[in-house]
């Protein structure tokens, strides 16, 4: 109970005397409320940490090796192709984005730290498409949004050593963006489950959840379709109410306790990692400030601070100029976060079988897609040919990953024109047969198999040679 | 909002409830629970299908050594034709077994010591010469099990006659050791197989129930994997794509299965293929009757084309026949086929490919299972 009262205070005193004239005299009082920075500090703390553990775990499951330097070939995202593979060296990278991670939590030369955390981890995420889950997009946005944020102006190192002023207060919008991208995550991903094959015949809940009928206790509901009619629904609309019942301070708790488990009961099901971990602890942005001033108070017991670490004074201020830039790349930042998951709509055909638009949309869990792609390679000037062999290319998981998602497969269809070239091909034509199957449905060809994809461009435009379902 | 959200924490509090009051869930008669039981699936592959599979194969190879033991004692032609004729018919019934590749024979790599062709000659004459010739070496692949006997009783020299000089001619020094290499290979098969079979019997048997899980190291994945693999790389590809170069290279009559006996490949390729259909059917070895499988899980899952609402198994079988029907229409010696109407073996691969697709894509996409052996480091 005490928790549960702990949690569920809210506190009110964060708009002081002086910055209510402010709200009454100016024209945009929104950006003139002022907060308690507690919630972002114990974020800062709980975020580098989880970043840092990320990393290590990545590493220990030997991922670097396997997923960076074992492939032959890696697949750029469009835009992006000066980002090269490092070899042995990503292991730097990865060294570097721990550090970062550190440097971050503690709040030790903050800004330079956040920045070098952003570029190490996208930059990591960028090597190869193969690896992308849209939990490293938000993790890579955060770190993006992080640059910008005044974290570091309490309980940090940086305070501590007087690099920047230590300020107990900040404006409130510097919290609210946090809390908004994270609201956009679960809105998105609410409203993109609905959709006929999510709520109409529970897939693909309905091929995963059987899947898994013998975990014990739970295990034999997994037999029944109801359980994942059930499961589907309140998936859907747990996303999209989320966000709202965190952020009022009446329903937080509950909400709370909703989020937990939730990414519990998705983390024992499905294997996603660390990411219902990070929602877990992310979701703790919306709790009051008294709350996190009681976690940092709990740190510095722990760790035997100085009292004075807590007091609560400064308020944060930023220059005039310094924090209208802020406020208008948020602006830029919050419109593309806003607009780019619907760019799907430009697209003609099936979303979900045509992927045009599918990436950094907070799509999760929505489809269930397997796939066969097999090559063959033709010489322009004679009758040779040959059918490629794609483990002598790519990996298994590159292999699983590019025969479902027609972008992977034309960079393929390149990479494969170029080598051939090189071995004995005159002007290599490059055809491919496919097969996927989207969500329990038997399989079809994906990709227009008279199509020379040795010709075809990447573009955003759309990809005339996908056979549309 | 907030009564929606009640509504859905209530929902989600009765169903963790109702989880925790069901511990005995697992005995409930329920028939759509049986049919998607993963281990009952699986007791009854082992028990009904793999274990009397392997312990018919165990009956046919041991009389096979007593024939190579016969023919050793006096190489004469009725021997030969004794041995040839029990060669084949422990060939035939490998046929039913190559496919389970998961579990022991995988973790030995049963099949580099049974049937890897074509075989080497060069390679077995030199290993004769050898005494010492190693036969764990990946590079005596193609100088052991059936496709060496193959070569050793029917290719070695063009007529019986002639090939039963070759073991028992009293002038010719080497004779001795033809027969010491005969007995050499067929120790070994027969020591890799004991040990596959007795791991099933004693230990293995029990793991391959109780980890019924469709991750990459539970039985159900692997048990899928591994027939998957056998069905697209040693049936598919090995009796008919690669000889007929279906799919690449040149075509090549020397690559067909059993080779040097010549009139036996349609055989040996029709067993083989009925094994898998069985085995995917959960037809009993035993009684010969269905019993839990690949299909009955399947339909137990409710796979099936979510627009059409055919079920996958029915899909499945459909296709099986087709290729079935395919290899009944090709004539006994495949690689007459390959030199004179190599067309027929590639409608065939076509065919073949077509059940290969579901296999891979739409059944485990199904189940949930991911294929893992285009890894060709085995890491």
């Amino acid at each position: 109970m005490s928790i549960l009262l702990l949690l569920n205070t809210d506190n009110r005193h964060s708009t002081t005397e002086n910055s209510l004239l402010k709200l009454i005299f100016s024209n945009n009082s929104y950006f003139h409320k002022l907060s308690s920075i507690t919630p972002l500090v114990v974020f800062r703390i709980a975020f580098g940490i989880m970043l840092f553990l990320s990393t290590v775990r990545f590493w220990a499951n030997g991922w670097i090796e396997s997923l960076y330097i074992k492939p032959k070939y890696f697949f750029n995202f469009y835009g992006f192709e000066f980002v090269k593979p490092l070899g042995n060296y990503t292991y730097m990278l990865f060294v570097i984005c721990a550090i970062s991670a550190i440097l971050v939590s503690i709040g030790y030369y903050y800004r330079i730290a956040i920045i070098s955390l952003f570029l190490s981890f996208t930059y990591i995420e960028l090597i190869d498409k193969t690896t992308y889950l849209n939990h490293y997009y938000f993790v890579s946005m955060v770190c993006l949004l992080m640059i910008f944020l005044p974290a570091n102006a309490y309980f940090s190192l940086d305070s501590y050593f007087k690099k920047v002023k230590k300020c107990f207060t900040i404006p409130s919008w510097y919290l609210d963006a946090l809390k908004f991208l994270v609201c956009i995550l679960y809105f998105y991903a609410g409203i993109a489950k609905i959709n006929e094959d999510w709520l109409l015949h529970a897939l693909p809940l309905k091929i995963w959840l059987p899947a898994r009928n013998d975990m014990p206790i739970i295990g034999f509901l997994f037999n029944y379709q109801e359980t994942a009619f059930a499961f589907s629904w309140i998936g859907c609309i747990y996303d999209i109410l989320i966000p709202f019942l965190l952020w009022n301070r009446f329903t937080r708790i509950y909400a709370y306790f909703a989020v937990i488990i939730f990414h519990a009961l998705t983390s024992m099901l499905f294997p996603i990692g660390m990411f219902p971990y990070i929602m877990i602890v992310t979701a703790l942005v919306f709790f009051s400030s008294d709350f996190h001033f009681k976690i940092l108070q709990i740190i510095a017991r722990v760790f035997n601070f100085k009292t004075e670490i807590l007091s609560k004074d400064g308020i944060f201020v930023g220059s005039f100029v310094k924090e209208k830039a802020i406020q208008y790349f948020l602006l830029l930042f919050f419109t593309f976060q806003l607009l780019v998951p619907f760019r799907y709509l430009l697209y003609p055909g099936k979303l979900f079988w045509t992927e045009e638009g599918f990436r950094f949309s907070w799509r999760v869990m929505l489809i269930e897609k397997a796939g066969y792609a097999q090559f063959t390679i033709k010489d322009s000037k004679t009758e040779k040919r040959i059918v490629v062999d794609n483990s002598e290319f790519l990996t298994p998981f590159q292999e699983k990953m590019m025969s479902t998602q027609p972008d992977m497969i034309l960079q393929y269809a390149h990479i494969l024109r170029d080598y051939y070239s090189k071995n004995g091909f005159t002007e290599p034509k490059v055809f491919v047969d496919s097969y996927v199957a989207l969500n329990g449905e038997t399989g079809k060809p994906l990709i227009d198999p008279k199509v020379d994809l040795a010709k075809e461009q990447e573009s955003f435009k759309h990809k005339k040679w996908i056979l549309l379902y | 909002m907030k009564s929606l959200f009640k509504i859905a924490i209530i929902t989600l509090v009765t169903l963790i409830t109702s989880f925790c009051k069901n511990p005995t869930s697992d005995t409930e008669p329920n028939g759509d629970n049986q049919a998607s039981n993963r281990k009952l699936m699986l007791t009854h592959l082992a028990d009904e299908i793999v274990i009397p599979s392997y312990a018919k194969f165990k009956t046919k190879l041991d009389s096979f050594n007593i024939q190579i033991n016969t023919f050793a004692d006096s190489p004469n032609e009725s021997n030969l034709i004794a041995l040839r004729n029990s060669w084949i018919h422990t060939y035939n019934e490998w046929q039913k077994v190559e496919l389970f590749d998961f579990g022991p024979a995988n973790s030995i790599s049963l099949r580099r010591f049974i049937n890897i062709y074509p075989a080497n000659p060069t390679t077995i004459r030199e290993n004769i010469l050898n005494k010492d010739a190693n036969l764990e070496f990946s590079s005596n692949e193609t100088a052991q099990g059936f496709p060496a006997f193959d070569y050793l009783i029917n290719g070695y020299a063009n007529t019986d006659a002639e090939i039963v000089t070759l073991y028992a001619s009293n002038s010719d020094t080497i004779a001795p050791k033809r027969i010491a290499y005969l007995k050499k290979i067929a120790a070994q098969m027969t020591n890799k197989f004991n040990q596959t079979y007795t791991t099933w019997t004693s230990s293995y048997r029990n793991n391959f129930i109780s980890n019924s899980s469709i991750s990459i190291d539970g039985s159900t994945s692997q048990m899928i994997n591994g027939f998957i693999l056998n069905y697209e790389r040693y049936i598919r590809s090995g009796k008919i794509g690669i000889p007929s170069a279906a799919l690449m290279g040149t075509k090549n009559p020397l690559l067909v299965e059993a080779f040097y006996k010549k009139d036996i490949s349609k055989k040996l390729a029709l067993t083989a293929h009925q094994a898998s259909v069985d085995f995917f059917n959960g037809k009993s070895v035993k009684t010969g009757i269905e019993g839990f499988s690949i299909k009955s899980y399947l339909n137990g899952i409710d796979a099936k084309d979510s627009k059409t609402g055919k079920l996958l198994t029915e899909t499945l079988n459909e296709q099986f026949n087709i290729v079935n029907s395919k290899l009944n229409g090709l004539s006994d010696n495949f690689s007459d086929i390959v030199t004179n109407d190599n067309q027929k073996l590639i409608d065939t691969h076509d065919q073949f490919q077509v059940a290969v697709r579901m296999l891979k894509v739409d059944m485990t996409s199904a189940m949930s299972i991911i294929i893992n052996y285009a890894d060709g480091d085995g890491d």
